[in-house]
């Protein structure tokens, strides 16, 4: 199953996104949760908490910074830039505005 | 008076940017209303009717060297005499395109490009410096990052009291500082309780210009989209709203 929740801002979304996420995972399938937001908080609603979500967006933002490595495979972005949530789900951010400069 | 509001999704910052518009407008400033978002959103809350096809459509071209710009004869002023629509106390409402197509944003880039171009020059267009002028932005950092506000003294910053609409907050907030020009003003939506309002000035550091009540009269006006002011003019939200106009500080800027 590959799904992609879309809608309006405050639709409740990422709420959805990280719940159905779970679900899954609680049934027994490999997840894999993708954050495409450029705001991103899929961490929050999975239960990966604040602090770990920022700390995942430090190491993606790190990548433009040069100080790790990009990552050539699928697998080894998974492992770089992601984090085991509750329930089996695998967490994958993938960026965030945090600068006035486009980037 | 020149504002920007800003927020995550769903955090009530169209019905605060309409409200806003109209009260400005019925101080009798002459008030413009910006909308660059790309989904229907600020003009149900300000009442207005939708414009028939998208707007500024006409008013900007690409040149020789693959750069947008306005049409000759286009500034700031004929844009809003030409593209703006009416919108009730008297407010104009100039808009960019909306996104209608699986094509994305292309086939109304001529527009998305006119608006950016003319809300570039609105700060140094002495016409509408004496216009009072409330922009809505989209939701989240993008818009704030990328300079879609530069007409604004003061970012509206509009947080409810949940940690996804924190967290955002204090992105923009950040990302706005960084550029120095404008002032970021907190407002507390959405609130049921004093601890919100704490919970929400220690997380951004600062007071919330305005406190605003979870009202169920907006849920009413969102649902039905209509405008907050047609169906509940005395309502605790108005007046809230009354009130932080007061505490932007009150008169249009005039030469």
């Amino acid at each position: 199953m590959r799904i992609a929740v879309a809608g309006k801002g405050g639709v409740g979304k990422t709420t959805i996104a990280g719940t159905l996420a779970r679900a899954l995972g609680r049934r027994g399938n490999d997840v894999l949760a993708f954050d495409a937001d450029v705001n991103p908080m899929l961490g929050i609603s999975l239960g990966v908490g604040a602090e770990r979500t920022e700390q995942l967006v430090a190491v993606r933002q790190a990548l433009d910074e040069g100080e790790v490595e990009h990552q050539p495979t699928v697998q080894g972005m998974e492992e770089t830039f992601g984090t085991a949530g509750p329930d089996g789900v695998w967490l994958l951010v993938c960026s965030r505005i945090d600068r006035t400069d486009p980037g | 008076m020149h504002v920007a509001i800003v927020g995550k999704g769903g955090a009530g910052k169209s019905v605060i940017a309409g409200t806003l518009a109209r009260l400005l407008a019925r101080r009798g400033d002459p008030v413009l209303a910006l909308d660059s978002d790309t989904l229907p959103g600020l003009e149900l809350s300000l009442g207005a009717r939708p414009p028939a096809t998208p707007p500024l459509m006409a008013a900007a071209e690409r040149g020789e060297d693959g750069r947008w710009r306005l049409k000759k004869g286009i500034g700031p002023v004929r844009a809003v005499q030409r593209f703006a629509t009416d919108a009730p106390d008297g407010v104009r409402l100039l808009q960019s395109g909306k996104v209608d197509s699986v094509e994305g944003t292309k086939p109304i880039m001529p527009s998305l490009q006119a608006f950016y171009l003319v809300i570039h020059r609105l700060p140094r267009s002495p016409a509408l410096r004496r216009w009072s002028v409330v922009g809505d932005l989209p939701a989240g950092p993008r818009q704030a990052a990328y300079d879609w506000a530069p007409y604004a003294e003061t970012y509206v910053l509009v947080v409810e009291p949940t940690m996804q609409s924190l967290l955002a907050a204090r992105r923009i907030a950040r990302i706005v500082s960084q550029r120095g020009q404008a002032t970021v003003t907190p407002v507390a939506n959405k609130v049921r309780r004093r601890a919100d309002v704490t919970r929400i000035q220690d997380f951004l550091g600062v007071c919330a210009a305005a406190v605003v009540p979870a009202d169920p009269a907006v849920a009413t006006a969102e649902r039905e989209g209509v405008a907050l002011l047609d169906v509940d003019p005395e309502g605790r939200v108005v007046a809230a709203l009354e009130g932080l106009l007061a505490t932007l500080g009150g008169s249009t800027l005039t030469p």
